[in-house]
C-alpha cells in the first residue's frame, strides 16, 4: 500500500512535467498544422541554460529559470522565423522534413557546446525530504510540480481569457476567416511557437536538477510528447494535460508492478492503442482524420 | 539515357572525388577505445586522461624502441556496436598494433572477436565481466579485477558491515549482472540473505520505481553497480524516497569527490570498492608511483574526482609500453607473448599476468588490489 | 551508347574497386554504405513512390538483423516451468531468408494496422512502433541479451555444407556480396515502380481521392510497398547484421530512420538513382570529413544541409541535375554546331 502511494505521488509530480510537454506540442500542432520534432531540443535547451545560469554563472536559481523560460520561447520565436515562415502552405511533410534537419542540427550543437557528459545542476531546497506517514517528497519535486501546475492554468488562461488567446482559437478553428477577420496570423504563429517553446524549455528546466542533463534527453522527452499529445487529442490543451498525468500514472505503476525496463515503452504502447481503437484521441474535440 | 549516364557519372564521381588521408610511421601508434560520450561518458574521459598522462610521461624519457609513442583515441559512444567500429577502424584503418579498452564490459565483450579475426592484443582497464577472460580469447590482457575477485575481497570485511539482508540496483548490462551474480553468490556463501536484484537501463534517469522496490523489500544494505553520473541518481533519489539501507557501491567507477559535489548530503555514509584511493597515495603497493600521477593529475588541473578512473588509462598504457619494450618490435603478434611476461609498478599495485579460461586459449587476468572507502560528513575516509 | 552497356559498366566499376582500392578500411566504409543504400532504396519505395513518410523503417532493418542472427547462432527460449524450446542454430543464408521473411510480415502488420491513419498520425504511429521493438529488444534478455548484444554472429557462408563452403570473413567477398544486392534491390525496385502496382502507388502519392475514385484499392497497394520495403530494410539489416557480427538494441536508432530519411531526401525522392546518389553521398562524406571535423559538427552539417535541400532542391540532386543534363542537351541539339556556347540558345 505504501509502495502504491509512493508510485502514485511520483507519477503525479512527473505529470506536470509531461503535462508542460504536452500542451506546447499540442498547442503549435493544433494552430500551425506542424509537427515539431524541435520540441525535445526545446526541453534539452531549457535544461542546459538552467545548468549554465546556476552552475558556472551561479544565478539565483529562481532568477535563473525564469531566463530559461524566456530564452526558450526567443529560440522558438527564432525557428518559426527562419525556418517556418518561408513554407507556409507547404504539405505537412515538408515542414515535418525541415523540422526533423533542424532537430539533428540542435541536438549535436549542444552536444558540441557542452560536450557528452551529463551535467547536474544543485537546487537551493533542503535536502531532507518531507515526510508523510509511510511515503515521502523532496521539496524540488513539490516545488516543480507547484510550478508547473501554475503554467499549465496560466497557459489555459491566456488562451481563454487574453485577446492573443482569442486570435490564436480563431487560428485554430480556421485560419482563412481568421486573417480576414483581421487577425494577423504571422503573428499568432510566432506566439504561439514561441510559447509552445517555452513551456518545452520550462520542463526541461524544472526537470533538469531533479535528473542530470545530457545532449540527447530530448529524444525520449519528444517522442513521450507525442504520445500526450495522441492521447489528449492532437490540438487539445484540456487533453494534453490529462494525457500528460495519464502517461506519467502508466509509466510509475507499470515500472513499479510490471517491469521498470518497459517503463518508456508504455507511452508508445498507448499511441498504438489509441490510433487503433479511438484515433481522434480520448479528448479530441473534432475529427482529425482527412 | 543521358538521365541514366550523368546520375552514374555523379554516383561514381562522389566515390572517387573523396581523397583519403594519408598515414605517418614514424611513430608507434597504440589504439584507445573509450566510451567519450553517452551515458558513462565521465568515467571514459577520466580513463582517457591517466592514459594521456602516461604518453607524455613515456615520451619525455625517450618513448619506447626510440621511437615516441601515439594514442589514438576513437569514442566507443557507450555503445558496444561502435565500439566494434572503433576496433574496425583502430585495426584496419590506423593498423595499430595493440589496444586498450574498452571501459564497459558488453562493449569490451563486443570488441573481442575482431581482436580474434585480426589477432590483436588488448589491455582491458575497466571491464570487470568474468566472460571476458574465460571464453578462450588469447588476445585479452586485463589488469581490472573480476567482479569475482573483487566480490572475494569484499567477503574479507564483509563482517564490520553487520549486513543482514541485501538488495542490489545494478546496470543492466554485463557489468552489472555479473556483478549482482558474484555478490549475491559471495554474500550467501556468508549466510547472509538477499532480497531484490533491481536493473536500471544505463541510460535510465529516473529510479524511483526500482528504489521504492528496494524499499519495500526490507533489507539493511543496498549494493550497487553502475557509473558514477547514475549511482549520483540514485543516492539522491534513495534520500528522497527514504530508503533507509546502508549503500555500497561496486566496480570502482563511483568517483566519490563527485558524488559529494553532486549529490552532496545525500551521498553521505555510503561505502565504495575503489581500486585506487588517491586520497592516500601513501597506501599504495607502490607509493611513489602513486604520489607521482596523482601530483601530475593535479598539475593539468584536472578534476580530482577523477582520478580513481584515471589510473587506469596510466596502468593500462604503461602496460602496453611495457609489452612493447619486450616484444623489441611494434608487431602484434610480438606484443601478445611479450605481455605475458611484464612486470609493471602500477598506480593500483605490481601488475603481472596469470592465466585463466579453456587451456591453450587462456586469457591474461592481472590480480589487482582493492580498497574500501567510506564517505563521511562530505569527506573521505578509509575504512 | 546501350543503356543496357553502361549499367554493366558502372557494375563493373563498382565491382572492381577491391582490386585497386588498396585499403581495407575504405572498403570497409563502402560495404556499410552499401548496406545503407539497400535500406534507403527500401525506404525510397515508401517515402518516394506512395508518398507515405514511415519514420519506423529502422524497425524493419532492426528485425530482420535480429531474426537472423538468432536464427544463425541459435536460441532457447523457457517457455514453461519444464519446457524449454530450443532452436539449434540454422546455416547463414537460411536465417537471412528468416530475416527478409520475418520483416516483410511485420510490414504487413504494421501496413495494415498503420494505413488507417495518415500524415502526422501515420508518421507518429510508424516511430512508435520502432521504439516499442527498440524497447523489447532491450528487456527480452532470455531471447536478445538486451544491451548485452547478440555477439560471435557468424559470417555469410555460399554453397553445400560438407563439400563447398566459401566463409565470407574478409572483406572484398562481402564487398561484392553488398554490391549484388545492391543491383537485385535497384533491379526489383525498378521492376515494381514500372509496373501496374508501381502506376497505381505513384497515383496515390499524387492525389489519394482521385485514385481512389478511380478504383485504385489504396490500402492493398500501400501495403504491398510496405511489405517489400520491410522485406529489402530486413535483408539489409541481416547483411549487416552477418557483417558487423555484433547486434545491439541500439541498431533501432531513431537516428538511423533520419540517416536513410536523409540519403532519400537529398539524393532525390521518388527517383531510382536518388537512394544511391544520397546513400554514396552520406556514407562516405563522415569518413572523408573525420578528420576535418569531429562527428557532432558534421551532423549539425547534415541537419542543416536537409534544410537547405529541402528549401531549395526539394526533388533532391538527381532530378536536379538530370534537369540540368536535358537542358544542356536541348541548348546543344536545338543550335547548330559550332554555334555559340550551350546556354545562350533558347
Amino acid at each position: 500500500m505504501d509502495q502504491l502511494l509512493q508510485h502514485i505521488l511520483n507519477a503525479l509530480i512527473l505529470g506536470g512535467t509531461y503535462a508542460l510537454l504536452g500542451i506546447g506540442l499540442t498547442l503549435i500542432f493544433g494552430i500551425m498544422r506542424v509537427v515539431n520534432f524541435t520540441h525535445g531540443e526545446l526541453y534539452t535547451f531549457g535544461a542546459y541554460m538552467m545548468f549554465m545560469f546556476v552552475m558556472p554563472l551561479q544565478t539565483n536559481f529562481f532568477l535563473a529559470l525564469i531566463l530559461a523560460v524566456v530564452l526558450g520561447m526567443a529560440l522558438g520565436a527564432i525557428i518559426e522565423v527562419v525556418l517556418l515562415k518561408p513554407l507556409r502552405g507547404a504539405d505537412i511533410d515538408t515542414t515535418m522534413l525541415i523540422m526533423i534537419g533542424a532537430w539533428i542540427a540542435m541536438q549535436n550543437m549542444e552536444q558540441f557546446v557542452w560536450s557528452g557528459i551529463a551535467k547536474s545542476i544543485d537546487n537551493p531546497f533542503p535536502v531532507e525530504p518531507l515526510v508523510i506517514g509511510a511515503i515521502s517528497v523532496s521539496w524540488i519535486r513539490i516545488f516543480v510540480f507547484v510550478v508547473a501546475c501554475a503554467l499549465i492554468v496560466g497557459t489555459s488562461a491566456l488562451i481563454r481569457w487574453t485577446k492573443l488567446g482569442k486570435a490564436m482559437r480563431a487560428t485554430f478553428q480556421d485560419t482563412e476567416t481568421a486573417a480576414l477577420m483581421g487577425i494577423r496570423i504571422n503573428s499568432v504563429y510566432i506566439a504561439t511557437f514561441a510559447i509552445g517553446s517555452g513551456l518545452a524549455a520550462a520542463a526541461g528546466a524544472l526537470l533538469g536538477p531533479i535528473f542530470v542533463v545530457y545532449p540527447t534527453m530530448g529524444d525520449l522527452a519528444a517522442l513521450k510528447s507525442f504520445a500526450i499529445v495522441i492521447l489528449g487529442g492532437l490540438g487539445s490543451v484540456g487533453g494534453a494535460a490529462i494525457g500528460g498525468f495519464i502517461l506519467a500514472m502508466m509509466e510509475e505503476l507499470g515500472a513499479g508492478y510490471i517491469s521498470s525496463g518497459y517503463r518508456d515503452a508504455m507511452g508508445f504502447l498507448l499511441i498504438i492503442v489509441i490510433l487503433l481503437f479511438r484515433p481522434t484521441g480520448l479528448f479530441a474535440q473534432k475529427e482529425r482524420i482527412g | 539515357m543521358a538521365f541514366t549516364l550523368k546520375s552514374y557519372a555523379l554516383a561514381a564521381l562522389a566515390l572517387v572525388a573523396v581523397s583519403w588521408p594519408a598515414q605517418a610511421q614514424d611513430t608507434i601508434n597504440i589504439g584507445v577505445s573509450e566510451p567519450l560520450t553517452g551515458a558513462v561518458a565521465a568515467s571514459g574521459n577520466y580513463v582517457v586522461q591517466g592514459a594521456k598522462i602516461a604518453e607524455d610521461e613515456i615520451n619525455a624519457a625517450g618513448g619506447v624502441l626510440g621511437k615516441k609513442i601515439k594514442l589514438i583515441i576513437e569514442d566507443n559512444k557507450s555503445n558496444p556496436k561502435e565500439a566494434v567500429a572503433t576496433a574496425e577502424k583502430l585495426i584496419v584503418g590506423d593498423k595499430v598494433p595493440v589496444m586498450m579498452g574498452a571501459w564497459s564490459s558488453t562493449y569490451t565483450l563486443a570488441v573481442m572477436p575482431k581482436l580474434m579475426e585480426y589477432g590483436v592484443p588488448m589491455v582491458v582497464e575497466t571491464s570487470s565481466s568474468g566472460k571476458i577472460t574465460t571464453s578462450g580469447n588469447p588476445w585479452i590482457f586485463r589488469i581490472s579485477p573480476t567482479s569475482e575477485m573483487e566480490a572475494k575481497s569484499f567477503g574479507t570485511k564483509v563482517g564490520q558491515f553487520g549486513i543482514k539482508k541485501a538488495d542490489f540496483l545494478v546496470v543492466n548490462n554485463d557489468w552489472g549482472r555479473g556483478a549482482a551474480k558474484e555478490f549475491a553468490k559471495m554474500l550467501k556463501g556468508k549466510g547472509i540473505e538477499v532480497g531484490v536484484i533491481e536493473t536500471m537501463d544505463a541510460k535510465a534517469t529516473d529510479l524511483s520505481a526500482q528504489l521504492a522496490k528496494v524499499k519495500a523489500s526490507g533489507g539493511d544494505t543496498l549494493f550497487i553497480t553502475s557509473g558514477v553520473e547514475q549511482i549520483t541518481l540514485v543516492l539522491k533519489q534513495a534520500k528522497e524516497q527514504q530508503v533507509k539501507h546502508k549503500v555500497i557501491t561496486t566496480g570502482g567507477s563511483s568517483s566519490p569527490n563527485q558524488l559529494i559535489s553532486q549529490a552532496g548530503a545525500a551521498a553521505n555514509g555510503s561505502n565504495h570498492l575503489l581500486f585506487f584511493a588517491p586520497w592516500f597515495p601513501e597506501t599504495a603497493p607502490n607509493p611513489e608511483v602513486a604520489k607521482k600521477f596523482v601530483a601530475e593529475w593535479k598539475k593539468r588541473d584536472l578534476n580530482f574526482a577523477g582520478l580513481t578512473e584515471g589510473f587506469r588509462g596510466y596502468d593500462g598504457i604503461k602496460t602496453i609500453v611495457a609489452g612493447i619494450k619486450a616484444a623489441g618490435k611494434a608487431d602484434p603478434k610480438a606484443i601478445q607473448k611479450a605481455l605475458w611476461g611484464v612486470k609493471v609498478k602500477g598506480v593500483n599495485g605490481n601488475i603481472a599476468f596469470i592465466k585463466q579460461g579453456p587451456a591453450g586459449k587462456e586469457s591474461a587476468q592481472n590480480v589487482p588490489n582493492v580498497y574500501i572507502v567510506t564517505i563521511k560528513d562530505g569527506k573521505v575516509s578509509k575504512l | 551508347m546501350n543503356r543496357r552497356l553502361i549499367e554493366f559498366g558502372v557494375v563493373l566499376f563498382f565491382a572492381s574497386v577491391p582490386f585497386w582500392l588498396g585499403n581495407l578500411y575504405y572498403l570497409h566504409i563502402l560495404i556499410t554504405t552499401g548496406i545503407f543504400i539497400i535500406a534507403a532504396m527500401s525506404l525510397n519505395l515508401l517515402l518516394g513512390y506512395t508518398g507515405q513518410l514511415s519514420l519506423g523503417h529502422v524497425a524493419f532493418f532492426g528485425i530482420g538483423a535480429y531474426t537472423s542472427a538468432l536464427i544463425s547462432i541459435g536460441f532457447d527460449l523457457e517457455l514453461t516451468d519444464t519446457y524449454t524450446f530450443v532452436f539449434e542454430p540454422k546455416p547463414v543464408w537460411f536465417s537471412f531468408l528468416c530475416g527478409i521473411a520475418f520483416a516483410a510480415i511485420c510490414g504487413w502488420l504494421i501496413g495494415k494496422i498503420s494505413f488507417k491513419v495518415r500524415g502526422a498520425y501515420f508518421v507518429i504511429v510508424t516511430i512508435s512502433f520502432a521504439e516499442v521493438v527498440r524497447l523489447v529488444a532491450l528487456n527480452w534478455i532470455d531471447l536478445t541479451e538486451g544491451p548485452m548484444a547478440l555477439n560471435n554472429i557468424p559470417p555469410f557462408t555460399l554453397g553445400i555444407p560438407g563439400l563447398w563452403e566459401l566463409t565470407f570473413f574478409k572483406k572484398e567477398p562481402n564487398y561484392w556480396l553488398v554490391l549484388a544486392l545492391c543491383v537485385v534491390s535497384f533491379v526489383i525496385v525498378r521492376r515494381l515502380v514500372q509496373s501496374r502496382a508501381g502506376r497505381a502507388m505513384i497515383a496515390l502519392r499524387e492525389n489519394e481521392s482521385l485514385a481512389t475514385s478511380v478504383g485504385v484499392d489504396v490500402t492493398k497497394y500501400l501495403v504491398l510497398a510496405t511489405v517489400i520495403s520491410a522485406g529489402m530494410a530486413g535483408a539489409a539489416g541481416g547483411l549487416y547484421t552477418h557483417y558487423i557480427r555484433i547486434v545491439d538494441p541500439d541498431v533501432f536508432l531513431f537516428i538511423y530512420t533520419v540517416t536513410m530519411v536523409i540519403m532519400v531526401i537529398t539524393g532525390g525522392k521518388g527517383t531510382l538513382l536518388g537512394p544511391i546518389v544520397g546513400g554514396l553521398i552520406f556514407g562516405i562524406l563522415p569518413e572523408a570529413l573525420r578528420g576535418l571535423a569531429g562527428p557532432e559538427v558534421q551532423w549539425v552539417i547534415y541537419g542543416i544541409l536537409m534544410i537547405l535541400v529541402v528549401y531549395f532542391l526539394p526533388g533532391g540532386i538527381v532530378p536536379a541535375l538530370s534537369n540540368w543534363w536535358r537542358q544542356r542537351e536541348d541548348n546543344q541539339s536545338t543550335s547548330s554546331p559550332g554555334d555559340a556556347a550551350p546556354g545562350t540558345a533558347s
